[in-house]
């Protein structure tokens, strides 16, 4: 059984009459890399910043690792690192300044602190930069400098929001990288985003908030299930398409529509039911150039659920 | 780090204190009749009036160096404060003492100028001043924090601050004696002054530094740093509870 390392129980965010987060509850087991998805404004950020003490709950709790971060506010902060969304410095900060302050107050001596603060940034690419002020850096770089105070504090829990935001592509699928080897070092790792991409390549599991509500919760393969109907089985035609009456019973297998060569079916258990459509068309004298079963993207589990795009 | 990047405006400062100190100061020494000497105990003017230059120079200094400490609200550098694994009181009182340690460097200089025209050269009266000073400082920068906290914005604050600056450096001993503002028959201003913190800070410094003003002065050494940790520390306990209990990141707005 896995155990629990943060426990969301009826959490609730009010600012003044706005409710940025309403009665969420789930769990987040230890060691696992889970994804927080929604848009922009949905509670994800206020989940992140609650879980790590930095807001307080309106009513409800959250429990990580069995301390209420409303009353052992500090045994929480013990335990979690969060890189925000964005990345907080003072403009004349220098990035190897404020990385080996930050190393101090997370508890490293003097001596460890220059080297961990070394290492980090020679494993970001960020060491060419240690003595830029903060205001001279691209907004890739002040996130890879915010992702290195959680690296650099090896939390039990690491909180990314939005860890890739800004960041080019050869670089993300470093990050991506390296939080997965933050992961294989023990620490259990929650990432906010609205990056269906980043979701699909890094996370096990997913929530998917919706202002301020959840909507959907379970491993990818979960979500994207959910969603009836959402596989697509695309057959490409050799030669004309004759006789489109004829394909009508293809309908068994979920709606049909036909353009120019080519067949799309909407289908559940899309994968299962490949053969059989095949064999279809073949009694039909038509013979397959080219068939492609495609799953719903995250976008469409998030628009079945929400009736929302996920980038609104 | 911060301290660091300020040279320029540290070196302005210091030029123009110089130049008060060692021009003005002595010009308006020249001005003050002889008998203000009734009215600090026999010590020259000019003593008394560069102490209270360097008072104002430290009080304007903490409410500077507070403000910067608030500013962090707008700038959303005190989530990441927030974040850290640090015990909020720890966190309030290293921001506050934070505070008074740096104005306590920006002025060191200052006091450098003012103690050395002024001969002093006892270790214990330059540690009690400092000690005291940073004691008077984080009052300072505690009632800042708190001041944001209250209104709420810093435009507002910038306002306000000022405000309270310009009444309270004016309604205080550091360029009229005490006996002087009592003899005025004013009697708003003398209950003002005599409980301004800015009056005990500069009285506490020239009793330290001339003894006789003692002579004139209605309260004593004792009593003036009572009030000088009174004030501080019942400023700092309201910050910490504040950093304890209402602060978080956005609700402070």
């Amino acid at each position: 059984m896995k155990s629990k390392a943060i426990e969301i129980v009826n959490f609730t965010k009010k600012f003044g009459e706005f409710t940025a987060v309403n009665n969420l509850s789930l769990d987040i087991y230890e060691n696992e890399i889970f994804g927080l998805l929604g848009p922009n404004g949905s509670g994800k950020t206020t989940t992140l910043l609650t879980i790590a003490t930095v807001y307080k709950p309106t009513s409800g709790d959250i429990y990580v690792y069995g301390h209420s971060v409303t009353r052992e506010d500090y045994e929480v902060r013990k335990l979690v690192g969060i890189a925000f969304q964005e990345p907080k410095a003072m403009w004349i900060d220098k990035p190897v300044d404020l990385l080996t302050w930050h190393a101090r107050v997370v508890g490293y001596s003097r001596e460890e602190a220059k080297r961990v603060v070394r290492e980090v940034m020679e494993l970001l690419g960020l060491w060419e930069h240690r003595n830029k002020y903060f205001y001279q850096l691209s907004g890739g770089t002040r996130k890879k400098v915010e992702l290195a105070k959680v690296l650099i504090q090896k939390p039990r829990i690491a909180i990314l929001d939005e860890p890739t935001a800004q960041v080019d592509v050869l670089s993300k699928h470093a990050l991506w990288d390296v939080i997965k080897k933050l992961r294989s070092e023990g620490t259990t790792v929650i990432i906010a985003t609205n990056d269906m991409f980043e979701v699909e390549r890094v996370c096990e599991r997913v929530a998917i908030i919706y202002r301020g509500e959840l909507r959907a919760l379970g491993t990818i393969s979960e979500l994207k299930d959910s969603v009836p109907k959402g596989d697509i089985i695309e057959i490409q035609i050799q030669g004309e398409l004759r006789g489109i009456e004829a394909l009508r019973e293809l309908e068994v297998f979920g709606r049909v529509s036909v353009n120019l060569d080519t067949i799309t079916i909407y289908s559940d258990r899309a994968e299962e039911k490949v053969v059989d459509v095949i064999d279809a068309l073949r009694k039909r004298g038509l013979q397959v150039k080219r068939i492609m079963v495609k799953e719903p993207s995250l976008d469409d589990v998030f628009t079945y659920l929400t009736g929302a795009k996920l980038r609104e | 780090m911060k301290l660091r990047n300020q040279k320029v405006f540290v070196a302005m400062r210091l030029a123009w204190f110089t130049v008060q100190v060692l021009v003005f100061a002595r010009a308006i020494s020249y001005i003050v009749t002889r008998t203000v000497e009734n009215y600090t105990g026999g010590a020259e003017y000019y003593y008394f009036y560069i102490l209270g230059v360097y008072t104002t120079l430290l009080y304007s200094t903490s409410i500077a160096r507070g403000y910067m400490v608030a500013e962090e609200f707008d700038d959303g550098i005190v989530e990441y404060h927030l974040s850290l694994p640090v015990k909020r009181n720890t966190l309030a009182i290293g921001r506050v003492l934070g505070g008074g340690v740096s104005t306590l460097i920006f002025t060191l200089p200052m006091m450098i100028i003012v103690y050395t025209v002024l001969r002093v050269r006892d270790p214990v009266v330059v540690a009690i001043s400092l000690a005291s000073a940073l004691v008077f400082s984080a009052g300072v920068v505690s009632l800042v924090i708190l001041l944001v906290f209250t209104i709420k914005s810093t435009d507002l604050t910038d306002i306000i601050v000022g405000a309270i600056d310009a009444l309270l450096v004016r309604l205080s001993t550091v360029f009229y004696p005490l006996p002087v503002i009592a003899s005025t028959g004013i009697a708003p201003y003398y209950v003002a002054a005599i409980l301004n913190p800015i009056s005990h800070m500069s009285d506490f410094l020239r009793i330290l530094v001339f003894p006789e003003y003692y002579l004139v002065a209605p309260y004593g050494p004792l009593a003036s740093i009572l009030y000088l940790v009174g004030f501080s520390m019942g400023l700092l306990l309201l910050a910490i509870e504040f950093y304890e209990k209402k602060l978080e990141a956005g609700g402070w707005r």
